[in-house]
């Protein structure tokens, strides 16, 4: 028995609280009054994060770096045991550390946000659900209980996306969301089932041991890396299997900036700098993530250039995050991931937030071709867009600029090609937010009837912390070069894995940062020159539209095409099967038999008519048949 | 002796409902015996240490009246007793004909199918096999939907006739049997048939389930059967008689037939994952709730019949476990399929919709529901379906891959449906309706409660068969050693 950290246990309370929050939520949803829900689940939420703050704690005073916390068994077959345990160590502390903080402000911000609607109950049990699975999915000690938050997530997911069900379109938004997750999940179920069989375990702790021992370059664990990549590649919305998140913008604003942004689809990141022993031993897996990363990062940058929907526009930025994160792992630099995944949780939740507080004030206007000029009347969302917009676009000091500025060096380190490409899609963020930044907050307003005003106290406090957050988040992390000692990173060591790579010198560094910083002021000026300058508007939909700007604007058609090759023809394949093999093939043979069989029947019954003489006509004809057939043989 | 009682306690309580008159009496009446017959099968299952108990009465013709149970047949047993106190309390506040008469057939069925699962003897099995089929013969004809006699006619002849060839194969086996001639499965299993027999006795056996189950492409009966029959006929078939082919491919082929098992196993396991595929595309076009619900149940069955041919223990394990949830879960969807239309007088699901603007607490259970059958996480659905591809796997990873696509296809076809039904705006059919009843809650809690139990916490009856699936694996595996010894 190893000796456990006193009140380690304490663990157990972080996922309670939230599932408490839920069941109470949602029983008593028809007899909670306004706010109440609201602020029975932020209540429970802020009291995950409190006990993670004091987790965070026992484990820094113990000795260790990691504990379980079992509950009980919760599947035990033959030599499968998988017990229903935590695992609290580093990566999953930061991880719990960033849901429930943020999810804190984006709940408390929800309060005011979601005021007034009618399902405000049923919203506030299904966020607290979330958060549940979420938790779930971070603490698991082995990869069944993340599964289980894995797929608990995307049916929050599902149920938020689709959470003004009387919209059709939203509703298909959210099923789109569920399928092309579940598409992802078989993957990594079918991955977990093969850790099984190659390590007899699931334990985090068990398979990375014996993984530990492993050569590089096995045929089966590169299969696992695979698998697992598919699920994360469906959770975390790369390419082929990102179309869902853009559409998930069909839910509120909260929960696109809790679920998708800042947790949710991260889980993908999470799953693999966990399995990070795996992957170092899969090279070949590891390139693949590089070039789906960099790709998506590339293709989800140059589809921002042209939305103009403004959620749209913060949607397509996350997927392209995502997909540096994606690089970052690809190149082995997998706590650099989770830096970035920690201030991305505080720049794009607080861009969501603001998008949120903006449309909020314009009367449910999204479009930021009918806005304008919001400066001076929301200078409190506008002060913190704009940090948020200058921590996204990687400047410095703020938090966007540290994490973004180690994946582009680890992509120097290995390749130039890859920081070329890299940096480029840097330069289409910065632009493409400052378009938006610009549009909406400069110039005049461009709709004379909404009277925007600055939101309530309920939905500024959250902005202005994680606008502290997003402007000093990265100096959690100062790098060596600035003479800091990279106190995340080292934190995050002891539980995910590094690949060793060469480190490039301090000066290429500095040049490095230099050139980032001029492409990137160029870019805000030019940004500056087009929407302010020359107050220029993006065109209006229809046939004005250059051929180029169109392709962007519709996403490259790829909702058409996977519409095209996949949806049609599964309902043409399901029309055939039903019209074609089970009712005019399968069924009519059947019935056949039964027909022949009645015919039959029918046929002998007409011979025992009580005709004599055929009778007689017959029994004779046998008998000769009979004499005939012995003679013969 | 407290199987027999198991086993009496329907058929008595069946024959004394015919003298009573009150239909709410009748149908107390009824409840209480199932009821009864729950506990007693818990009892069973958590307090009595023996495995195995026999009741015999020899004859001259070698066909022993013996009744016992292992850890394969306490699942069933479990399966059937379980459900029944559902089938009879869906009865409760409908507007039924003949009540003393439905109540006297359920009963009846509910006693032939624990025949079934508890007989010990070949012969003895195949008259329960049989028996079960009549009532659920008479509830179909007589409290059916549209085209009943049609439809149910063919029902039964189709399932008859693959009984025959299980009858024939029964006469076959005993022939063989050394010495005083025997039909009990003991006699039968130490049979050790040469190889070609195995082969084509296997298809003769083996039709019956097929048919029961329904397997590829032996379903034609099934999808009209079910979206014509009465709710509580629908849950009887798709909940308990489906498992009576699980049960008996599991009792005759894999012990009696092993080589002809392992020649076709390949084969099957490709029919079925056919099965899987084909009855989950065709789901999701459906325009008619209750026969959306009927492919859907075919796709789980053949999931859990490419499962069980696979011969490995985590595939049989969790096979044995869906067997359960899968019941549980399909009596709710019917459940659900019967309120949908109580409420809005039509089941097309072009014409619904918004159902959920005026049933707020049905569109959450039924998502629950929904979602136990599309197999999340902390459901039963999960635990059954993750074993069993874990199972596949083994075998080969394709296996895993087309039984796993059920896992996508699910989610497609069942959320398709409840966006359908409970989602969209308000519709004029669904006006003036009211949330769920007292009685509704009192069904669809529990069953609720089962499959949230069992998915949390599966060790309940999990390892309930683990010694019979070992030492039948063993069996087979033996037997295979014995053969290639020669």
């Amino acid at each position: 028995m190893v000796e456990q950290i006193p009140y380690i246990n304490l663990a157990f309370f972080i996922p309670t609280f939230p599932l408490l929050g839920f069941l109470i939520t949602g029983l008593f949803y028809k007899r909670l009054k306004h706010n109440q829900a609201g602020i029975i689940a932020s209540i429970m939420i802020t009291l995950s994060f409190l006990f993670t703050v004091i987790l965070y704690f026992i484990l820094k005073s113990s000795d260790k770096q990691a504990a379980t916390v079992t509950l009980f068994d919760w599947i035990s077959i033959g030599n499968m045991k998988i017990p229903f345990a935590f695992l609290i160590d580093h990566l999953s502390l930061t991880m719990m550390m960033i849901i429930t903080g943020v999810g804190t402000l984006i709940h408390i911000y929800s309060i005011g946000y979601m005021r007034g609607d009618e399902r405000v109950n049923s919203f506030f049990s299904q966020m607290n659900l979330f958060t549940f699975s979420m938790l779930l999915l971070v603490m698991g000690a082995n990869y069944l209980i993340l599964f289980i938050g894995w797929e608990g997530v995307g049916l929050c997911s599902y149920l938020l996306i689709g959470f003004w069900f009387k919209n059709p379109v939203y509703n298909y938004a959210a099923r789109k969301a569920f399928v092309m997750n579940r598409i992802g999940d078989l993957g990594f179920i079918l991955g977990i089932i093969l850790i099984f069989f190659t390590f007899k375990s699931l334990s985090f702790s068990e398979v990375f041991s014996q993984a530990a021992a492993l050569q590089i370059g096995m045929p089966v664990i590169t299969l696992i890396t695979i698998l697992l990549l598919v699920g994360a590649v469906g959770k975390s919305a790369q390419i082929p299997l990102f179309t869902w998140l853009p559409d998930a913008m069909a839910g509120p604003t909260p929960v696109s900036a809790l679920i998708h942004a800042a947790t949710m689809v991260t889980a993908g990141i999470y799953m693999i700098a966990r399995s990070g022993i795996l992957y170092n031993l899969a090279p070949i897996t590891l390139q693949i993530i590089i070039i789906l990363g960099l790709s998506t990062a590339i293709l989800a940058a140059i589809i921002g250039l042209k939305q103009n929907d403004i959620k749209k526009v913060l949607a397509y930025s996350t997927v392209s995050q995502l997909g540096y994160m994606f690089l970052a792992l690809g190149l082995g630099a997998y706590s650099t991931a989770v830096f970035h995944v920690t201030t991305h949780a505080f720049f794009k939740a607080l861009l969501f937030l603001g998008a949120g507080s903006i449309i909020h004030a314009m009367g449910g206007e999204q479009d930021i071709r009918k806005m304008g000029g919001l400066r001076k009347k929301m200078p409190l969302t506008y002060i913190t867009f704009l940090a948020a917009t200058l921590a996204i676009s990687g400047l410095p000091p703020f938090s966007g600029f540290f994490s973004k500025d180690m994946i582009l060096n680890k992509a120097f380190e290995h390749n130039i090609l890859l920081y070329i490409i890299a940096l480029f899609g840097a330069l289409l963020t910065c632009f493409y937010m400052f378009r938006l930044l610009y549009l909406v907050f400069y110039g005049k307003q461009r709709i004379a009837t909404v009277r925007p005003h600055e939101s309530p106290k309920v939905m500024t406090y959250p902005l202005i912390i994680l606008a502290i957050l997003s402007v000093f988040g990265g100096f959690l992390n100062i790098p060596a070069l600035f003479n800091g000692n990279s106190n995340f990173l080292n934190y995050l060591q002891t539980a995910v894995s590094v690949k060793i790579t060469e480190e490039i010198s301090h000066t290429t560094e500095i040049i490095l940062i230099f050139i980032s910083l001029i492409f990137l002021s160029l870019v805000i000026l030019f940004a500056y020159r087009i929407y302010v300058k020359k107050s220029t508007l993006p065109e209006e939909d229809g046939a004005s539209m250059s051929v180029i700007t169109r392709i962007i604007y519709r996403k490259f058609y790829i909702d058409e095409i996977y519409c095209t090759i996949i949806e049609k023809p599964y309902a043409l394949l399901s029309g055939f099967f039903y019209n074609t093999i089970e009712s005019a093939i399968l069924n009519p043979i059947i019935d056949g038999i039964g027909n022949t069989t009645y015919w039959l029947g029918n046929m002998t019954r007409k011979l025992q008519k009580g005709n004599i003489s055929f009778y007689l006509f017959a029994m004779v004809a046998g008998i000769l048949l009979f004499i005939f057939f012995i003679l013969i043989i | 002796m407290i199987l027999l009682i198991i086993l009496l306690i329907p058929l008595i309580t069946a024959v004394f409902l015919l003298f009573l008159k009150d239909k709410a009496w009748v149908r107390s009446i009824a409840l209480a015996a199932t009821l009864l017959n729950l506990l007693l099968t818990l009892y069973l299952i958590f307090y009595s240490p023996q495995t195995e108990i026999t009741f015999s009465a020899v004859n001259n013709m070698g066909i022993n009246f013996s009744f016992g149970y292992d850890g394969i047949s306490l699942i069933m047993l479990l399966l059937c007793n379980l459900l029944f106190p559902f089938i009879i309390l869906t009865g409760f506040k409908q507007e039924q004909k003949q009540v003393p008469l439905l109540n006297f057939l359920i009963l009846f069925a509910q006693s032939a199918l624990i025949g079934v699962f508890l007989a010990k003897n070949a012969f003895l099995f195949y008259i329960f096999w049989e028996l079960a089929l009549i009532p659920v013969y008479f509830i179909l004809l007589l409290w059916g939907g549209e085209g009943r006699a049609r439809i149910t006619l063919k029902f039964f002849i189709y399932t008859l006739s693959g009984s025959l060839f299980l009858l024939f194969g029964i006469i076959f086996l005993y022939q063989l049997t050394p010495g005083m001639h025997s039909t009990d499965f003991s006699v039968f299993n130490q049979l050790q048939l040469p190889a070609h027999t195995q082969i084509y006795l296997f298809w003769i056996l083996f039709i019956a389930f097929a048919i029961k189950m329904p397997v590829f492409p032996f379903h034609t009966w099934q999808p009209e059967t079910y979206t014509m029959a009465s709710t509580q006929g629908v849950m009887i078939l798709a909940g308990v008689m489906t498992k009576m082919g699980i049960y008996g491919a599991l009792r005759f082929l894999f012990p009696v037939v092993p080589l002809g098992v392992q020649y076709w196993q390949n084969f099957v396991v490709i029919l079925c994952l056919i099965g899987v595929i084909y009855a989950s595309i065709i789901a999701f076009r459906q325009t008619n709730f209750k026969k959306l619900i009927a492919f859907s149940s075919m796709a789980h069955i053949s999931l859990m019949t490419a499962a069980m041919f696979v011969l490995n223990y985590y595939a049989l394990q969790g096979m044995l476990f869906q067997v359960i949830s899968h019941g549980v879960v399909i009596v709710a969807l019917f459940y659900m399929v019967y309120l949908t239309e109580k409420k809005t007088a039509t089941l097309e699901l072009n014409g619904m919709g918004g159902l959920k603007l005026v049933a707020p607490n049905m569109a959450i259970l039924m998502l629950i529901i929904m979602l136990a059958s599309i197999a999340l996480p902390l459901t039963s659905g999960f635990i059954g379906e993750f074993l069993m591809i874990s199972g596949l796997f083994q075998q080969s990873i394709w296996f895993a891959v087309f039984g796993g696509l059920a896992m996508i296809f699910s989610a497609v076809y069942m959320l398709y449906a409840y966006q359908k039904v409970m989602l969209g705006d308000k519709n004029k059919l669904m006006e003036n309706i009211k949330d769920l009843q007292f009685i509704d809650y009192m069904i669809l809690i529990p069953l609720i409660m089962i499959i949230l139990i069992l998915g949390i916490y599966p060790n309940t009856i999990l390892n309930l068969p683990d010694l019979d699936v070992r030492s039948m694996l063993n069996h087979i595996s033996q037997i295979n050693e014995i053969v290639k010894g020669f």
